[in-house]
C-alpha cells in the first residue's frame, strides 16, 4: 500500500500496464522528453525507450486516427490529449472511426483516450471542458471518470485492458489535490460499476469526478444540520452507467439528486433521469433534480467561474430543498 | 542489386504473364463496376453506386505492386485494388448488396469492410480519414520490426481534408512506412481541380512534408505499378513515405445519381481517347502478348465470375433486424 | 411460375420519386436480363433502366410520363417461359429490405385508486399511491393523511408514519409539526367531514355522538397553535389607546380616499403605519430565535391575520418598512381582494416577521393572541368602542380600544414589550391628522 496523489496513480497504472504488456505504448503531444504537460508520464521515456513513448506532431486527428490504426492491427495504445478540450480536433477519428469499427467490421480497437478535464482551475472556456456529452451519445465508445487514486490506477488498467476504445477523463482539479491509499498489487476496478461512497437512506445523489468531494461534504453537512441522511454514489463509469447500482439507489431513498460540472442540458445527468423516470417511477417521492454547471461556456474570472460551477453551497442548497418537499 | 520479393518481379520486369494479369483483373473491375451500375439502376442496390471507370489503371497498377503482407487502404474508386489483392469477387457484391453473409454482416455498403486475412481496410465516407489510420497500422508494422508496408489513397478533392496534412506529416516525420497515391481524376463531384487547389501539382505539396513526390500518367498500367513499386520499396526500407499523383479522369459522375453534366464534353472525349485499359489492350496486342482469342476468353471469363457472383450475392439473405443490436462493443 | 417485378429504383438517398419517360419494350415482349428497359427521370439524373430479369414482359402497371414513388411496381416479367401471359400475381422477392416498427415498450406505473374521487384536489407523489395501492389505503382515507411536505404534500414518511398508526389501532396521527412559517390550504371548505370508524363509533355512538375527521386546514392549525405555545412562552401586556383623532380623520377623508383609491378606507392602514415605525425603533421584535441564536431581521414582512372560511391566514404585506400609508392602504386592500377571491399565492402568505391580528371585528376588547411561528411577537387589537375616558383631567366620551402584545418571553421581556406597545400606542394618538388625500 502507499499513499500517493490522483496523478501518481495514474501514472502508475499505465507504468504497470507497459511493463506487464509490450503493446502497450504511449504516444501525445510532449509526452516522451517533457514528461507530458501535467507530468503523467515523467520517466516513461527513459524506462520504455522512444519507440513505446513517443512525442508526435501537434495534431490530434493524426493522434486519435494512429491510435486507431495501431489497436486495429494489435497494439493497445494510450493516446493523451494534452486537455480534453483539444479531442475535438481529432472527434472525427473517435466517432467515425474508432467508435464503429468493432459494429461493423467484428475487429477491437482497443485504444485509451486520456483527457484532462473540468474546471475549477481557472483555466477559462479552452482549458476547463468536460467532454464526456460528446461521446456519451456514441455507440461503440467507453467512458470512465474516476474521483479518487486508487479507482484511477484501476480504472486505467481496465481501460488498457479493455479491447474498446475508452475515454479516460482525468480531473485536473483533483491531480494533486486528492492523496489516497493505493495498493501496490496489480487490481483492475471493473469498468461499469458505480462505489457507494456514503450510506444514507433519505436521498439519493449520484456524481463523478470532482464534484464527488463536494457531494461528499455537503451530505455530512446536511447530516449535521437537518438530520437528513444522503446516500452518495461515485459513478466512477458513464459508459457503461451502473444502472442497477443507480435504480436500487433511487428505490431505497425515494428523492434524488444528480451533480455534476458538465453544463445541464444535454449532460449525462439528463440521460440517468430519463432512465429514473422510465424504470423507477413507482419509488419516486420527489422530481429528480440535477445541479450542474449553467449552460454557458465556463468563464476565466475567478468570480464568474464559481458561480457558474458546482460547489459544496449549492450542492446543500439542493438537498435541503429536495429534503423539504 | 535489387532484394529478392515474394511474389512479384521487380520494377520494370513485368513479363507477359504478368501484363496478361493485369489486363485481366482491369477488365474485370470496369465490368464489375458496369455490374453495380445495373443493379442500382435496378433498384436491387440501394444507397449509392460510386464507379471507378477510368480509374482502374491507377487501382490496379498499384496493389499490383504490393506483397501478400502489406496493407490496402483503398478508397471507393479503387475497386480493382481489392481484387488484385484477392478479394472475392461474391464478397465485393454481398457487400454492395448489404446481405447478411457480407463482410460487414450488412452493417455497412460499397468497400466499407475490413479483411484482415487479406490485409484490406476499407474506407469510411469521410475522406482523408484513414490516412492517419494508415500511419498508425504502419506505426504498429515499425513497432513490430515487420517488413509491411501500408499502401492507401485519397481523391483530389480528398486531398484538402484536415486529416490528410495530419496523417501524411506525421507519417513523413516519423518516417513510417506509408505510400500515399493522389488520384487526381479533375473532379471532386462537381467541384473542378481549379477550385480545389492553388498549387500547380499536386505532388508539389511532398515538398512541404520533406517527402519525395511524384506526378504519373494514372492511365498507364505499367507506370503506376512501377512507382509503386519504387516507393513501396522505400518504405520497406525505413525512408518514409512518398506521395504520388496518379493523374486521370473520372468517366463517369460523381455516384450514379449524378449525371455528371458539369463536365465539358469535349474533355470527356479526349479522355476517352485515353482509355486505361484500351491503351494497354492496344499494346498488348501489338507486342503478340495478346490476340482476339485470348481476348474473348478473357471476357467471357470475366463475365462468368461476375454473373455468378452477383447471382449468389442477389440469392442470399438479408440480415435480420434484431441482429442490428449486437456487437456494439468488443468483448 | 415467377413473376419478376420491375421497380422504380431509388437513383440516390435524396431521392423519393421518379417519372417513367419511355418503356424500351411493350407487353408481350420478350426481355433479356440488363437489357436496357426503359428510362427514367428524377430530380437529379435522367437514366436507363437495365431489366432485372429475362422472360416475357407481362404488364405494364405503370405509363409513360407518369410518376411513382421510389419501390413502387410499375410492371411484371414473367421469367418461367411455359407458363405464359395472363399469369396472375404471385408474390415476389422483396427488392428491399422493410423496416419494421419495434413495438414502444412502455412501463405503466402501478395507478392509484381509481375508482374513488379525489376530493381535495392534492398531489400524491407515484411512490405514495404506490404505497397505497400496496397496503390497501383508500383514496378517501389517503386524502385525510396529513401532509408535512412542501404545501402540505404527504411525503413517504408520512404514508408510513399513517400506517404505523393504523396498525397500533389509533385515530389518525398527527404529523410532526414544520419548522415552516403556517401555510393554510386553500382546498377544504369544513371544519371536518363525517367518518366511520368502528373502535370510536364503540366509544362514542350515534346519534348522540357525530364523529368527524379533522380537514386538514384545521389539523394545521391546531399543530401550529400548539407548537407555538410550546415553543414560546407567552406573555401579554396589554395597553389602552385613544383612536378619537384617527376616527375622526377617517370620517373627515373616506370619500375623497374612495374617490382616489377605488376602495375603502379602513383603520388598518392607520394600526400598520404606527406598528412599522415602533418596529423600526425596537427591530427585536421583528426576529427569529434559532437555539440560542437571534435572528434579526432588516426587512419588515407584515402578516395580518384573518379569519376566512379557509381558516386562519396570515396574508403578508413584504417589505412594509419601505411604504407610506397609502402603499399601505394599498397593500391591505390587494391582499384583501385576493385573499376573497382565494387568488393568493404560497408567497403571499410566508415569510412573514410580525403579525397583527384584528379579533376587534367581532367584538372582542381584549384578546391574548398566540404567536406566529417563528416570530416573537403579535399584536391583538381590540374593538373600538366610544367609553367614557378621562382627557385633560375631565370626563369625556372618547373611541377606545385595547392593545394586546403577545410577546415570546426568551427574548422579549416585560420592559420592551411595555415600550414598544407604548410607541404604537403614542404614533396612534399623535397620528398627523393634517394629513389629505
Amino acid at each position: 500500500m502507499a499513499t500517493m496523489t490522483y496523478i501518481e496513480a495514474i501514472s502508475r497504472g499505465m507504468w504497470e500496464e507497459m511493463d506487464r504488456d509490450a503493446s502497450v505504448f504511449v504516444l501525445g503531444e510532449d509526452v516522451g522528453a517533457y514528461g507530458g504537460a501535467f507530468k503523467a508520464t515523467k520517466g516513461f521515456l527513459q524506462h520504455f525507450g522512444e519507440e513505446r513513448v513517443i512525442d508526435t506532431p501537434l495534431s490530434e486527428a493524426a493522434i486519435l486516427g494512429a491510435a486507431a490504426g495501431a489497436a486495429l492491427v494489435g497494439m493497445r495504445p494510450i493516446a493523451e490529449m494534452q486537455f480534453a478540450d483539444f479531442v475535438t480536433c481529432g472527434f472525427n477519428q473517435l466517432v467515425s472511426n474508432a467508435a464503429k469499427i468493432h459494429y461493423r467490421w467484428r475487429l477491437p480497437v482497443p485504444l485509451v483516450v486520456r483527457l484532462p478535464s473540468g474546471g475549477y482551475i481557472h483555466g477559462g472556456p479552452y482549458h476547463s471542458v468536460s467532454p464526456e456529452a460528446w461521446f456519451f451519445h456514441v455507440p461503440g465508445l467507453k467512458i470512465v471518470a474516476p474521483s479518487t487514486p486508487y479507482d484511477a490506477k484501476g480504472l486505467m488498467k481496465a481501460a488498457i485492458r479493455d479491447n474498446n476504445p475508452v475515454l479516460y477523463l482525468e480531473f485536473k482539479y483533483l491531480y494533486r489535490r486528492v492523496k489516497g491509499e493505493v495498493p501496490e498489487s496489480d487490481y483492475v476496478v471493473e469498468i461499469g460499476k458505480g462505489a457507494v461512497r456514503r450510506e444514507g437512506t433519505d436521498i439519493a445523489l449520484f456524481s463523478y469526478g470532482s464534484t464527488v468531494q463536494f457531494a461528499l461534504n455537503a451530505a455530512n453537512q446536511l447530516a449535521v444540520e437537518e438530520g437528513v441522511e444522503a446516500k452518495v454514489v461515485d459513478l466512477r463509469s458513464l459508459q457503461p452507467l451502473d444502472t442497477s447500482l443507480i435504480l436500487e439507489s433511487v428505490a431505497e431513498t425515494g428523492k434524488v439528486l444528480i451533480v455534476h460540472e458538465d453544463n445541464l442540458t444535454g449532460g449525462v445527468g439528463g440521460e440517468i433521469t430519463a432512465l429514473i423516470a422510465d424504470q423507477a417511477f413507482e419509488f419516486l417521492d420527489a422530481p429528480v433534480r440535477r445541479l450542474a454547471a449553467l449552460d454557458v461556456p465556463v468563464p476565466f474570472a475567478p468570480p464568474l467561474e464559481e458561480y457558474v460551477l458546482p460547489d459544496q453551497t449549492k450542492i446543500i442548497g439542493a438537498l435541503r430543498e429536495l429534503s423539504r418537499f | 542489386m535489387e532484394p529478392v520479393l515474394d511474389g512479384r518481379p521487380p520494377a520494370g520486369a513485368l513479363g507477359p504473364k504478368e501484363k496478361l494479369e493485369l489486363y485481366y483483373f482491369l477488365r474485370l473491375t470496369r465490368e464489375c463496376d458496369n455490374a453495380i451500375l445495373r443493379l442500382y439502376r435496378q433498384g436491387k442496390m440501394v444507397g449509392g453506386a460510386y464507379t471507378g471507370t477510368g480509374n482502374e489503371a491507377t487501382a490496379v497498377g498499384s496493389a499490383y505492386a504490393l506483397e501478400n503482407h502489406d496493407y490496402l487502404l483503398p478508397m471507393h474508386r479503387d475497386l480493382g485494388a481489392h481484387l488484385v489483392k484477392g478479394q472475392s469477387v461474391r464478397n465485393i457484391f454481398l457487400q454492395q448488396l448489404g446481405r447478411a453473409g457480407s463482410l460487414t454482416a450488412g452493417r455497412d455498403g460499397t468497400g466499407h469492410y475490413a479483411d484482415p486475412v487479406l490485409r484490406i481496410y476499407g474506407n469510411i465516407s469521410h475522406l482523408a480519414a484513414m490516412i492517419p489510420v494508415a500511419a498508425g497500422i504502419a506505426l504498429a508494422a515499425k513497432m513490430r520490426k515487420e517488413k509491411d508496408v501500408v499502401l492507401t489513397y485519397i481523391g483530389d478533392g480528398g486531398s484538402n481534408v484536415g486529416e490528410f496534412h495530419e496523417g501524411l506529416n506525421m507519417a513523413a516525420v516519423m518516417k513510417l512506412p506509408v505510400v500515399l497515391i493522389v488520384e487526381n481524376n479533375q473532379f471532386a463531384y462537381s467541384t473542378p481541380l481549379g477550385k480545389q487547389i492553388a498549387a500547380a501539382k499536386l505532388s508539389d505539396r511532398a515538398v512541404g512534408y520533406g517527402i519525395p513526390g511524384v506526378t504519373i500518367d494514372g492511365t498507364d498500367v505499367v507506370k503506376v505499378y512501377e512507382t509503386c513499386r519504387v516507393a513501396l520499396e522505400r518504405a520497406r526500407r525505413g525512408r518514409g513515405p512518398t506521395l504520388i499523383e496518379s493523374v486521370t479522369m473520372r468517366m463517369q459522375g460523381h455516384s450514379a445519381s449524378d449525371d455528371a453534366s458539369y463536365v465539358p464534353s469535349a474533355m470527356i472525349e479526349e479522355w476517352k481517347a485515353r482509355d486505361p485499359i484500351a491503351l494497354f489492350e492496344v499494346e498488348l496486342m501489338s507486342r503478340k502478348i495478346l490476340d482476339d482469342a485470348g481476348k474473348r476468353d478473357i471476357e467471357k471469363n470475366v463475365r462468368h465470375v461476375i454473373d455468378e457472383a452477383v447471382h449468389f450475392a442477389e440469392s442470399a439473405p438479408y440480415p435480420e433486424g434484431p441482429d442490428s443490436v449486437n456487437g456494439v462493443y468488443a468483448p | 411460375m415467377a413473376n419478376v417485378e420491375i421497380v422504380m429504383p431509388q437513383m440516390g438517398e435524396s431521392i423519393t420519386e421518379g417519372t417513367i419517360l419511355k418503356w424500351h419494350k411493350k407487353v408481350g415482349d420478350q426481355v433479356k436480363k440488363d437489357e436496357v428497359l426503359l428510362e427514367i427521370s428524377t430530380d437529379k439524373v435522367d437514366s436507363e433502366i437495365p431489366s432485372p430479369a429475362s422472360g416475357l414482359l407481362v404488364q405494364i402497371t405503370v405509363e409513360e410520363q407518369k410518376t411513382v414513388p421510389v419501390r413502387a411496381v410499375i410492371g411484371y416479367i414473367e421469367t418461367d417461359l411455359s407458363a405464359a401471359a395472363g399469369a396472375e400475381q404471385t408474390s415476389a422477392a422483396p427488392a428491399s429490405a422493410t423496416v419494421t416498427e419495434a413495438p414502444a415498450v412502455t412501463r405503466v406505473a402501478t395507478a392509484a385508486p381509481a375508482s374513488e374521487k379525489r376530493v381535495s384536489g392534492r398531489f400524491y407523489s407515484p411512490l405514495v399511491m404506490s404505497i397505497a395501492q400496496a397496503e390497501g389505503i383508500s383514496m378517501t382515507e389517503l386524502e385525510a393523511v396529513t401532509g408535512t411536505g412542501a404545501n402540505e404534500r404527504v411525503t413517504k414518511k408520512d404514508i408510513l408514519a399513517y400506517l404505523e398508526a393504523r396498525k397500533a389501532g389509533a385515530s389518525r396521527p398527527v404529523a410532526e409539526p414544520s419548522t415552516t412559517p403556517t401555510r393554510t390550504s386553500t382546498s377544504t371548505l369544513n371544519i371536518g367531514t363525517p367518518v366511520e370508524i368502528p373502535e370510536l363509533r364503540k366509544k362514542y355512538p350515534a346519534p348522540a355522538h357525530e364523529v368527524l375527521q379533522m380537514s386538514n386546514v384545521l389539523q394545521k392549525m391546531a399543530q401550529h397553535m400548539v407548537n407555538s405555545v410550546r415553543t414560546s412562552p407567552h406573555v401579554a401586556a396589554v395597553h389602552e389607546v385613544d383612536m378619537t383623532a384617527i376616527v375622526r380623520h377617517r370620517l373627515e377623508h373616506a370619500a375623497q380616499f374612495e374617490k382616489n383609491e377605488g376602495f375603502k378606507l379602513t383603520f388598518t392602514p392607520y394600526i400598520v403605519e404606527a406598528v412599522v415605525k415602533a418596529i423600526k425603533k425596537y427591530p427585536l421584535i421583528n426576529s427569529s430565535v434559532e437555539g440560542d441564536m437571534i435572528i434579526r431581521k432588516t426587512y419588515i414582512n407584515l402578516g395580518l391575520a384573518v379569519a376566512s372560511e379557509n381558516g386562519l391566514i396570515v396574508p403578508v404585506i413584504k417589505h412594509a418598512e419601505e411604504k407610506g400609508f397609502v402603499g399601505f392602504a394599498r397593500a391591505v386592500n390587494d391582499l384583501a381582494v385576493r385573499t376573497r377571491n382565494r387568488k393568493f399565492s404560497p408567497e403571499d402568505i410566508q415569510g412573514g416577521t410580525f403579525t397583527i391580528s384584528n379579533y376587534g371585528v367581532f367584538g372582542t376588547l381584549i384578546g391574548t393572541p398566540i404567536i406566529s411561528q417563528p416570530q416573537v411577537a403579535i399584536l391583538g387589537t381590540g374593538a373600538i368602542t366610544k367609553r367614557v375616558a378621562v382627557l385633560n383631567d375631565a370626563i369625556a366620551i372618547r373611541s377606545m380600544a385595547f392593545f394586546t402584545l403577545s410577546f415570546d418571553h426568551r427574548i422579549l421581556d416585560g420592559a420592551l414589550g411595555g415600550m414598544f406597545l407604548d410607541t404604537v400606542v403614542k404614533n396612534l394618538e399623535n397620528f398627523d391628522t393634517n394629513m389629505k388625500f
